[in-house]
């Protein structure tokens, strides 16, 4: 790891197998600039990595839009029990509490 | 913060709680099933927040609550019992040609059989993958809010993160929607 790191750092050519050390990372956004340059630039060659990326991508996306929607009459519910909690402290409260 | 005031008391639990609320709801929705049981697990934890809210020093109020909500939801029993699927086999190219073409029929079809295809993997995950992959990519925590409500290291959110995505790829693989193999 360290020599492959180290490679790395030095700007030997990346391999397939390197970028997909750190795809998902890139992806996320928790990769320093230069390895992110590198990522880049070698997606931009590689066929392969680059439908891997996408891959990724769009599994990313499809996660992203189940995000639940807030039932906002819970929310406002939530809202008035910690108005409440906040003015009078757990008295204040009627729930029961689990 | 020092033990304060019921004045200074109710000032924080406005300032670092009543923003964090809708967090919290979300957050609760991914922990617990039912939505009736994610709004117990909310004010079960703003309830432990108001009581703790004199021992807390004001740095990462939604790290703290999530902390707590944690807490408060490791006694709640739940469990799950995923059924097992089959993939259809397929082909990468019908994915890409469908890209090209987001309008037409069949793109709209693999559309859905893609994200379909994704729930269901995500719903066949062990429980520890499921949740990370509930935490950062459906509810939009960090690496390091996730691994405070799961209670592990972020080396080990991002570890469980990235197996999960990589098995959710593979179900995707079988049913010929992504490409077979990854680099190398």
């Amino acid at each position: 790891m360290r020599k492959w790191f180290g490679r790395w750092r030095r700007g030997g050519e990346a391999s397939c197998a390197e970028v997909a050390q750190v795809l998902q990372s890139y992806l996320d956004g928790r990769v320093d600039d230069l390895t992110a340059r590198r990522v880049r630039r070698h997606l931009e060659h590689c066929r392969r990595c680059g439908l891997e990326a996408e891959t990724y991508e769009a599994i990313k996306a499809a996660l992203a839009r189940r995000s639940h929607q807030v039932d906002t009459d819970a929310l406002q519910r939530l809202r008035a029990f910690a108005q409440r909690l906040g003015e009078q402290g757990p008295a204040g409260t009627s729930t029961p509490m689990s | 913060m020092p033990a304060g005031t019921e004045e200074q008391r109710r000032k924080a639990f406005a300032t670092y709680v009543m923003p964090e609320i809708e967090v919290l709801l979300r957050v609760a929705r991914t922990l617990v099933p039912r939505p009736a049981d994610a709004e117990d697990l909310v004010q079960d934890t703003l309830v432990r927040a108001f009581r703790a809210i004199d021992s807390f020093d004001g740095r990462h109020p939604r790290a703290w609550l999530l902390t707590i909500m944690r807490n408060a939801q490791i006694n709640r029993t739940r469990r799950r019992r995923p059924e097992l699927l089959d993939d259809p086999d397929g082909t990468l190219e019908r994915m890409r040609d469908a890209e090209h073409d987001h309008g037409s029929p069949e793109a709209v079809v693999v559309g859905r059989l893609f994200e379909g295809i994704v729930m269901d993997a995500l719903d066949v995950l062990p429980g520890r993958f499921r949740r990370v992959v509930e935490l950062v990519d459906i509810d939009g925590l960090s690496y390091a809010e996730a691994a405070e409500v799961v209670g592990v290291p972020v080396g080990t959110v991002m570890s469980r993160l990235h197996r999960a995505r990589a098995r959710i790829r593979d179900r995707l693989t079988a049913a010929g929607l992504a490409p077979r193999g990854g680099p190398g």
